[in-house]
């Protein structure tokens, strides 16, 4: 398989067909998949369950091997230890040792990566600190809700700072700070030049993240291409502005008309209800109110943000808000983030 | 609002005090100085002759220690004040010793039993001391009830002994021991397997599954209790020698078991745990090769195994010790127990007077087999080859009424140490089971035993094992004797012609002579028995690559049985069915035989021959313990070579785990890692 430089993720003709016992064809989960994802993209893959989307994550992670067809992640096999060394990966469930604390499992899987024991402690800190984790690192994971079982698979996948992020349904069991946080953590990963596949079906973090997305339905790609090319309505316009009096909007209504235009939709924005409610986590947290879950978290980590040498402590204080990785950096014209998520956060 | 209000809750300060590779030198230092001044000061004293001031001085050292000692635990704990949680830490238990150690030696009625008191409430209060400084810190929390136990149960201890309840205080010391040394030897492993790479990573978490998983910690706390009280269930009117036999055979063996199974519970639990929990998409989504996988896992339980059966074993060897230094029936007792059981021998079996002539006379049996029954003869020529000899063997092992029979023994030590002959008699043609066997022995053709001036006839019980001595100077220079056993058996009632005597080829007679301690043997023991574990170990985890976990249990159960009762079931089986000498040209001869009876329609017949095979080849694939029976050795006093447990190293150790290994590996590395449908 030749190594196609700037191609991430490459499959051709992939299909997978499970068999039972007695070696008899039973479910065909993934047919004739080709696929390519190039370095830096978001890549969204999207289905209802069951459409094959997981089974191509597991083939891509050489956990399955496919009945047809070749897959090369990073230019090479995706079973090669060298492949692996790059690639992070969230699975749908966290399965984790329910015995191990928390900063016992991200050792653990540090020492897969063969990490060497300082680098290794200093990430740590800086995960469990970004995920959250940090008073309850002691704990054995099994005592753990499904969404702190969650952070913790979230930093496990981030450990090794990989190239290449498998997302399968990120945000599932998350509460929204902690689903904001990843959607930030993706844009910054993004905007680093790592690759992310994002594997969902919640559209609104597919909306606001990918640059791509993949459409599945019973293990096939029924439609392809770049989210705001699949997204934009091509017959219709939408203007925003401040507050209008009845008089302006009335005027505009004659503009159109002269134009020949006949139909206008006047309504007040609503705010969205994820954005109200972190606003009103974050007035909890402002007036000190105690919880023993997880706890914001900070931001980024500094070695996913490339300032893997920078002491955390010595390090300039970035603002560590919800929602402050997207507000903190220059927005790219080609990422389509909600901006209006921002502006309602920091103009409240 | 503005970002940056948010206020982050600042991290808890991690625990300093000694975290720094330096302070913790430092503090080894000063405690290694402290007691080497002070024990250095009083010796110099002493030898000055100011004894008195010598022993104060050496309590002010001991005083010392501990309180430095003490001050260096807390501070991993309370970081801002180590001297205060020191302080109250010295108070309860140095003072209420002081105190204690006053009121019993006051002299008034009840005061031994007063301090005493005195002295178990002292250290249960600074055993919850411990725990109450180290219980603010959750990093700690295991350590310090650790700590606190060990205080507690090493004042009970005392107690005890001090209310001169040796034996109580011997397993409560002996349980107190075993655990503390488990979590010591688990830290130590953990240590060992710190590396950052997949193998020891994999194999690091498996140790940590094996102390957490409850059915691993119901089989420990069985070993850690069984091992240390099961000299105290012993019989006590039973004489030493077997109690000493006894204890050793159960408790190692009982370990061996206990082990045996926790193993497969554990290699199965943590191999199918993984792919049914789908914790196995997380490690193998990581740069670790498959086989890295099973091999990390194998390695973590061998790796837990050494330290059960380090523990198992030192326990057993400290409990045999004590049982063996407590008192004896009689003085003969008390030798059986030094030179028959706390020893290593070498066993010499017997060989032919004239082993030429015996062989031809074999070999001429043979030939007129093969001419009187062709058939017969060569549906199997190895067994039939091999029941000619047993015939003969037992034959030459029988000393009939008329007739003196000759067993040579070589090899013997010529040295100044003599050697002991075990026998086991059995009184043919009787049938009462315990009559008396009579016969007369000369070794090197001169009679022996001479007591004054007379041969003594040995009058032993059938079927019992009995141990004669034989002095150096019986034995003569050329390391080699001939004994000579004559039948004195007289005619029983009833009866119309006298007893033959058989000693049973094998285990009917024997000579012993010692080639080294009961220490080395020991310890050879424990490690044929690691290596053992380690085969099961391999067999399991092979089994859960491709079973789900009842199957695999099973299937390793199956195998570690079979390995257990192979020499068992080749005996059963070697009676019936053909065992072959050699595998592969059996297999061939077989097979043609089997189709020309097949072909002339003797179905059942050609049936049976290849059940046998099937059979053969099961006992083929399965290992034999049974060749590395080091615990019924070390029990019974005889030697494990080292040239077996190196065989054992190599064939069950080794080979076995590397064959069964790559069978696993063959079908772990192309399957799909999903939930087993099986």
């Amino acid at each position: 398989m030749t190594a196609t430089e700037g191609i991430d993720i490459k499959c051709v003709g992939l299909t997978k067909t499970f068999r039972d016992f007695w070696m008899r064809p039973r479910v065909k989960a993934v047919e004739g998949l080709d696929l390519e994802v190039r370095r830096g993209q978001v890549y969204g893959l999207l289905g209802p369950n069951g459409s094959g989307k997981s089974t191509t994550i597991k083939m891509l992670l050489g956990l399955l091997s496919p009945t047809k067809g070749r897959i090369a992640v990073l230019g090479r096999r995706p079973r090669d230890v060298a492949t692996k060394k790059h690639v992070g990966y969230l699975p749908e469930e966290s399965y984790l040792y329910r015995f191990l604390s928390a900063r016992e499992t991200l050792d653990y899987y540090g020492r897969l990566f063969r990490l060497p024991a300082s680098v290794r402690r200093e990430r740590i800190d800086m995960l469990l600190d970004m995920v959250g984790l940090e008073a309850v690192e002691h704990r054995p994971v099994g005592e753990f809700s499904k969404g702190m079982q969650r952070r913790v698979g979230l930093a496990q996948s981030l450990i090794n700072d990989p190239q290449l992020l498998i997302l399968d349904e990120p945000t599932s069991g998350m509460d929204p700070v902690g689903a904001r946080q990843i959607k930030d953590l993706i844009a910054d990963l993004g905007r680093r030049g790592k690759t992310v596949l994002l594997c969902t079906h919640q559209l609104s973090d597919v909306e606001d993240l990918c640059d791509r997305v993949a459409i599945m339905f019973g293990g096939r790609v029924h439609a392809e291409g770049r989210c705001d090319e699949l997204l934009v309505q091509e017959d219709s316009t939408t203007i925003r502005t401040d507050s209008l009096p009845d008089g302006v909007v009335n005027e505009i209504r004659g503009v159109l008309a002269r134009h020949g235009i006949g139909h206008l939709d006047v309504e007040r924005p609503r705010r969205r209800m994820e954005s109200l409610f972190l606003e009103i986590v974050e007035r909890a947290r402002a007036q000190g109110t105690e919880t023993s879950g997880a706890r914001s978290g900070g931001q980024v980590a500094d070695f996913l943000r490339g300032h893997e040498a920078a002491k955390r402590r010595d390090a300039p204080a970035v603002p560590a808000a919800v929602g402050a990785g997207v507000a903190d950096a220059p927005v790219e014209t080609a990422r389509p983030v909600d901006t209006g998520l921002i502006d309602s956060l920091i103009n409240r | 609002m503005a970002a940056s209000s948010i206020s982050r809750t600042p991290r808890p300060e991690r625990a300093s005090g000694l975290d720094g590779q330096r302070a913790l030198g430092a503090w080894l230092a000063a405690l290694v100085g402290i007691v080497a001044i002070g024990l250095g000061a009083a010796w110099l004293l002493e030898s000055q002759g100011s004894g008195q001031v010598a022993g104060v001085l050496r309590l002010l050292t001991l005083a010392a220690t501990i309180i430095w000692a003490a001050s260096g635990l807390f501070r991993i704990a309370v970081p801002a004040g180590p001297w205060p949680a020191t302080a109250g830490y010295a108070a309860l238990l140095g003072g209420g010793a002081a105190v204690a150690e006053l009121v019993a030696r006051a002299g008034f009625a009840g005061s031994f039993g007063l301090g005493l008191t005195l002295q178990v409430i002292a250290a249960a209060a600074s055993a919850w001391w411990t725990w109450r400084v180290f219980r603010g810190a959750p990093r700690w929390r295991v350590q310090a009830a650790w700590s606190a136990a060990t205080i507690a149960s090493a004042a009970a201890v005392w107690f005890l002994v001090r209310h001169d309840w040796p034996v109580a205080a011997t397993g409560l010391a002996g349980v107190t021991g075993m655990a503390v040394g488990c979590v010591l030897g688990l830290a130590g492993l953990r240590q060992a397997l710190s590396g950052a790479a997949g193998i020891p990573g994999v194999a690091r978490t498996v140790l940590d599954e094996a102390v957490r998983m409850r059915v691993s910690v119901a089989l420990l706390v069985l070993l850690v209790v069984m091992v240390p009280t099961l000299p105290l269930l012993l019989d006590h009117s039973e004489r030493l020698a077997y109690r000493v036999q006894f204890f050793l055979n159960w408790a190692l063996g009982g370990t061996g078991l206990i082990l045996g199974l926790l193993t497969i519970f554990l290699a199965c639990g943590s191999v199918c745990g993984d792919i049914d929990s789908g914790r196995i998409h997380m490690t193998l989504a990581k740069p670790l090769d498959r086989w890295e996988y099973l091999v990390g896992k194998w390695l973590g339980i061998v790796a837990f195994n050494l330290l059960m059966v380090a523990l198992a074993g030192a326990g057993t060897y400290t409990f045999t010790k004590v049982l063996g230094g407590t008192l004896a029936a009689d003085d003969a007792d008390r030798d059986a127990v030094d030179r028959q059981v706390l020893t290593a021998r070498a066993e010499v079996l017997p060989a032919h007077d004239k082993p030429e002539e015996y062989d031809a006379a074999i070999d001429a049996a043979i030939r007129q087999l093969e001419q009187d029954e062709p058939d017969a003869f060569r549906r199997n020529p190895a067994a039939a080859r091999r029941r000619i000899r047993q015939e003969y063997d037992w034959q030459w092992h029988t000393v009939t009424p008329d007739m003196v029979s000759t067993f040579v023994f070589h090899g013997l030590p010529t040295g100044s140490e003599g050697v002991q002959l075990q026998v086991k008699p059995r009184a043919n043609n009787v049938d009462i089971d315990l009559a008396d066997v009579r016969f007369v022995l000369s070794i090197n053709d001169r009679p022996w035993p001479i007591v004054d001036g007379q041969h003594v006839e040995q009058t032993l019980p059938s079927q019992a094992v009995t141990t004669l001595e034989i002095p150096a100077e019986a034995l003569g220079d050329t390391g080699t004797i001939r004994l000579t056993v004559a039948n004195r058996n007289l005619v029983p009632a009833g009866e119309t012609r006298p007893t033959a005597i058989t000693f049973s080829p094998g285990d009917g007679m024997k000579v012993l002579h010692r080639v080294g301690g009961f220490d080395g043997n020991f310890v050879r023991c424990l490690l044929v028995i690691w290596f053992k574990l380690a085969m099961v170990a391999a067999a399991a985890v092979a089994a859960a690559t491709f079973l789900g976990f009842p199957t695999a249990v099973l299937l390793a159960m199956v195998v570690y049985f079979a390995a257990l009762g192979s020499g068992f079931l080749r005996d059963a089986l070697g009676e019936y069915n053909v065992v072959a000498d050699s595998a592969l040209g059996s297999v061939a001869e077989r097979i043609v035989a089997a189709a020309g009876l097949a072909a002339q329609f003797r179905f059942y017949e050609a049936g049976r021959m290849l059940l046998g095979f099937i059979s053969d080849l099961v006992l083929w694939l399965v290992p034999a313990f049974s060749d590395y029976d080091a615990v019924a050795k070390l029990a019974t006093g005889i030697a494990v070579p080292m040239g077996n447990v190196l065989s054992c190293l190599f064939k069950i150790g080794i080979v076995y785990p590397v064959v069964i290994g790559l069978l696993g590996w063959v079908v772990f590395d192309r399957r799909d890692l999903i939930r087993s449908s099986t």
